[in-house]
């Protein structure tokens, strides 16, 4: 993969990420690391008992992965799986048959000793328009992926 | 017959912030890989470490209790983790605090490769009243 070299700018809109939630995309990142037990996420009556609620919901977990995915496509993999942070807070439950879009917006930019920290701020939000997540990410660009001064 | 569970009951006053659990190994295979990619539907997807939910799976090895929910979690990328590798968590109580009644525990852990090379970093806030949060959801 070429190196992605760009400005950052307060303001910057990351592209959005849509996701649409299902039951299987669920049961495949829990079976992933072989979590293969009856789970909140994976069986309704589990999730009735632990949670009281009617059915099963997502790992905040599958959030975190796509909030780093909306990040790592905006700086590029080279840049952010080596200096990328996401810190989110999962405020609802997102549950199998959700459609739900992350969107970001760069909110600072700061040089450091080895580049420029590029700061964003990220939601989540449903199909219904409730916010089901929010956090902040960042990520340290190091000098060779930004323009050289003149 | 049923195994008896030799889980401590978590003590949630009595649990000490610094606590460290046992380390934790495993081997990451392309399979897994493969499917935690299908799962999030992304192929490029670099940190399948994600969701072996390593900093409670020390916790939950040591405490029951009633449950939890994933109130915050964050995560910091240092190198994509290979497949074939065997992947050591070291992961820790972190912190822990109550807040409008309900109590949360902070866990972290660190992960590294069989290799030396620094994977992740992931701090987890969970409540442990899950079912309050049921009632707030509404069902």
């Amino acid at each position: 993969m070429g190196r992605l070299v760009r400005t950052y700018e307060v303001g910057d809109e990351l592209s959005p990420l849509v996701k649409e939630m299902t039951q299987e995309a669920i049961n495949l990142f829990e079976g992933s690391a072989g979590q293969l037990e009856p789970s909140q996420f994976t069986d309704e009556e589990t999730a009735r008992e632990t949670l009281g609620t009617e059915g099963t919901v997502a790992s905040g977990r599958m959030s975190l992965s796509f909030a780093i995915e909306l990040l790592r496509r905006h700086f590029g993999s080279s840049v952010f799986n080596h200096a990328g942070t996401v810190d989110l807070r999962f405020l609802r439950p997102v549950r199998p048959g959700d459609t739900v879009t992350f969107t970001g917006t760069v909110t600072g930019v700061s040089r450091e000793v080895n580049g420029s920290r590029v700061s964003v701020e990220i939601k989540a939000e449903n199909q219904r328009g409730d916010t089901t997540g929010v956090g902040q990410g960042s990520a340290v660009v190091p000098n060779a992926f930004l323009p050289q001064d003149e | 017959m049923v195994e008896a569970d030799a889980r401590i009951l978590l003590d949630w006053d009595a649990l000490e912030v610094g606590e460290t659990f046992e380390t934790y190994q495993y081997l990451l295979t392309q399979e897994m890989m493969d499917t935690y990619r299908q799962g999030v539907m992304d192929s490029e997807a670099s940190f399948p470490t994600i969701s072996h939910k390593v900093d409670v799976k020390q916790y939950n090895a040591r405490y029951r209790d009633a449950g939890s929910v994933n109130a915050r979690c964050a995560f910091h990328c240092y190198n994509p983790p290979m497949a074939g590798k065997t992947i050591t968590v070291r992961a820790w109580i972190a912190d822990k605090y109550l807040r409008r009644g309900k109590n949360y525990i902070v866990t972290e852990a660190v992960s590294v490769d069989e290799d030396g090379r620094l994977i992740d970093r992931v701090i987890t806030h969970e409540l442990k009243q899950p079912t309050e949060v049921g009632k707030k959801w509404g069902g």
